[in-house]
């Protein structure tokens, strides 16, 4: 049986018009490049992430983990941005420039999209919420897609830290009780 | 026999020899086996890493770059449904939760009668099906070995009345750490890692692991060998280091439906009928989430031994088309499951050791494709039916109210927005049109379908014999055989149609 014709096209044209959406991103991105302050020790080690993708990230996992937690890990004491970077040296090129590409859209034109003239990570905090929340609920199932993904990921970096299991009462790997 | 790993290559490779089997997993490991012991000359080709016990540490941020496909990031097309596929020797047998059921009567029968499936009746396939059974030491988990999660399953089923038993497992010495997705780090799962692969092994099979298969060599519409690359194994990277290339009489598919038909459809093999890669099934699959006054430390125990099939029939078209069973995970999976970011996530990561968490499978319908994009690479299309997307609300639903009816204080179904209810009244109140695409998070665990078997060349891509129609020496051995859904765990079921069909890989082989 073949798949549904209308469905096709619309995701394709979804694809299409994502991949628009990304270039856009990405050449703004390189245009409006400057002003990212990467953390001395960081820059030039970077094997993944490219030092305004690495920054996007870092005010990403900002909001997305532990926002506003007193008392816990935070997300660049775990390092989010630094996992996140030697994942993304991992991947299939195919995903990792089309994460490249993402991190072009909520840094360039998620804000745009909500009449904010600022980039995302020169933002206050809860407008950096609004942004996160536009794409939690977009009525685009990529941007959707992808912010879930994008999360999925930032939580990796956060929830792989120790200090965060004992936040939520999490005992950790017990390979020590190996008979 | 040999085990190379394709990080210690130093050069390109040449091998001769009678079959060559592409992957390890269930399938695989079976056809590895059967056609060593048949005397005769087999290399094996995974394409991920030849992991043991000792290797697995019980951290998803180690394990799952090593054991799943795309390090877990796998998904439709559409980014709609995760696809969790293994990788490594063993394949998906390493991280499944070791669920052993065999294929439903009605449906090898669905198949003999629609597909034209022959020789796969019940009483066919039992030899094959106890034999596997045997040697994987299946049994049904011991009542004592229910944890809390799967109890509040069980106790809402029995509340409602619902259908539910307890399930059978492939397991001896389990430490019930609540590991088995990220590899068994006591080799309590008797697995193909474990089990079959050893006695491939011992009957004289060769092992190639990191050695990922590129192309299928096709000479005068007979199979001959395979191309592929060695990398060297780190993470999901390929970095090739050598050449492998393969002259075999046989070769066998058996890298699951998504691997196997991603080979066959960059192989350029013939496909008259538009049927390669096609058929796709994979039980796509969403959570519920039930917080409870009390401790459930859902993540320590067997991960899945209670199952509901109040909401499952086997029928073609059936409106009870959901399988229902715990699915819980560790901290990474858990935060990526649940809706929302930022403070009120982690308000919902505080209640982790108090979550009881349900999935709805559904025992889909929907036709999806596996096709390769530019690169080659798996492309996975598969958009759900309206039939289907019903299904998985009213599964959804009836987690919900098992949840409820299990003691839960508040129930969450992650959609967008998050549906969060604390009577069953809310449920009856439910517009399940909150399921729609994208707006509950899917994953699927059980590709199946893409070089489907059958007797008509138009409808299928293989014969019942796992014989490709139009390339001969070309079997699959693995869950891409499946004309349609099984509705239910398929490792053992791809085991046993493995063992049932190699004889014919075998006699190919030998011809």
């Amino acid at each position: 049986m073949k798949l549904p014709r209308l469905p096709r096209r619309k995701v394709l044209k979804a694809a299409i018009a994502f991949g628009v959406l990304g270039a856009t991103g990405s050449i703004v991105a390189l245009v409006r490049s400057r002003g990212y302050e990467v953390p001395e020790g960081v820059r030039g080690k970077l094997v993944g992430l490219e030092a305004w993708q690495y920054v996007v990230v870092q005010h990403l996992a900002r909001r997305v983990c532990a926002a506003d937690e007193p008392g816990v890990v935070t997300p660049d004491e775990a390092d989010v941005a630094g996992f996140v970077d030697s994942y993304v040296a991992n991947m299939a090129p195919r995903m990792r420039r089309d994460l490249g590409r993402f991190l072009g859209v909520i840094e360039q034109l998620a804000p745009a999209g909500l009449a904010m003239s600022s980039r995302f990570t020169h933002l206050e905090a809860a407008d950096q919420d609004k942004v996160l929340g536009s794409l939690e609920s977009s009525s685009s199932e990529l941007l959707r897609g992808g912010f879930e993904g994008l999360k999925g990921l930032l939580f990796m970096g956060y929830y792989r830290d120790a200090r965060t299991w004992r936040i939520i009462g999490y005992d950790g790997p017990r390979v020590e009780a190996r008979p | 026999m040999t085990v190379v790993r394709g990080r210690d290559l130093r050069g390109d490779v040449v091998l001769d020899v009678d079959a060559v089997v592409v992957g390890t997993g269930a399938g695989g490991s079976i056809a590895m086996r059967e056609l060593a012991r048949a005397g005769l000359k087999v290399v094996a080709l995974e394409e991920g890493g030849y992991l043991r016990a000792p290797d697995f540490d019980q951290r998803e941020d180690h394990m799952l770059p090593l054991l799943f496909q795309d390090g877990g990031g796998r998904t439709t097309e559409d980014l709609g449904i995760r696809v969790l596929g293994g990788r490594g020797v063993g394949g998906s047998t390493v991280h499944n939760t070791n669920l052993c059921k065999r294929t439903p009567d009605a449906i090898l029968d669905l198949w003999a009668r629609k597909y034209g499936v022959e020789g796969a009746s019940m009483a066919d396939l039992e030899p094959s099906f106890a034999s596997i059974e045997k040697d994987l030491s299946v049994s049904e988990i011991a009542a004592d070995d229910i944890n809390p999660n799967n109890d509040a399953l069980r106790r809402g089923a029995l509340a409602l009345g619902w259908k539910g038993a307890v399930l059978r497992h492939n397991r001896i010495g389990c430490q019930k750490s609540g590991f088995c997705e990220l590899g068994c780090a006591y080799d309590a799962k008797q697995n193909a890692l474990k089990v079959v692969v050893p006695q491939a092994l011992a009957a004289g099979a060769d092992l190639y692991s990191d050695v990922d298969v590129r192309r299928i060599l096709v000479e005068r519409g007979a199979a001959v060998g395979v191309e592929a690359i060695a990398h060297d194994g780190v993470g999901s990277a390929k970095r090739p280091v050598a050449r492998v290339r393969v002259r075999a009489k046989v070769v066998v598919l058996a890298g699951s439906a998504v691997g196997s038909a991603a080979l066959a459809r960059r192989s350029g093999l013939p496909d008259p009928h538009a049927r390669l890669g096609r058929g796709l099934r994979m039980h796509p699959g969403g959570v519920v989430a039930g917080r409870f006054d009390a401790a459930i430390l859902a993540h320590r125990g067997i991960p899945q031994s209670y199952e509901c099939t109040e909401m499952l029939s086997y029928e073609e078209g059936s409106d009870r088309r959901v399988w229902i069973v715990p699915a819980f995970a560790h901290p990474i999976g858990t935060a990526a499951m649940l809706p929302g970011f930022g403070a009120a996530h982690m308000r919902s990561m505080r209640a982790y050791g108090h979550l009881a968490v349900l999935t709805a499978m559904v025992h889909d319908e929907t036709s999806g494709e596996v096709d390769v994009d530019s690169d080659g690479e798996p492309v996975i299309r598969y958009r759900m039916t309206e039939p289907d997307r019903v299904q998985l609300a009213k599964g959804l639903v009836a987690c919900a109210r098992i949840l409820l009816a299990a003691g839960a204080r508040e129930v969450t179904i992650p959609a967008v927005p998050p549906v969060r209810v604390t009577t069953a009244r809310e449920l009856d109140a439910l517009d399940t049109s909150f399921v729609r695409p994208h707006s509950v998070p899917l994953s699927a665990v059980h590709p199946m379908g893409t070089l489907a078997m059958g007797k008509d060349p138009r409808m299928s891509v293989v014969s019942s014999t796992g014989e490709h129609h139009q390339v001969k020496g070309l079997f699959a051995l693995d869950g891409s055989l499946f004309p349609t859904s099984l509705g239910g765990p398929p490792q053992i079921s791809i085991y046993a149609f493995a063992l049932h069909l190699a004889k014919h890989a075998v006699a190919a082989a030998k011809r």
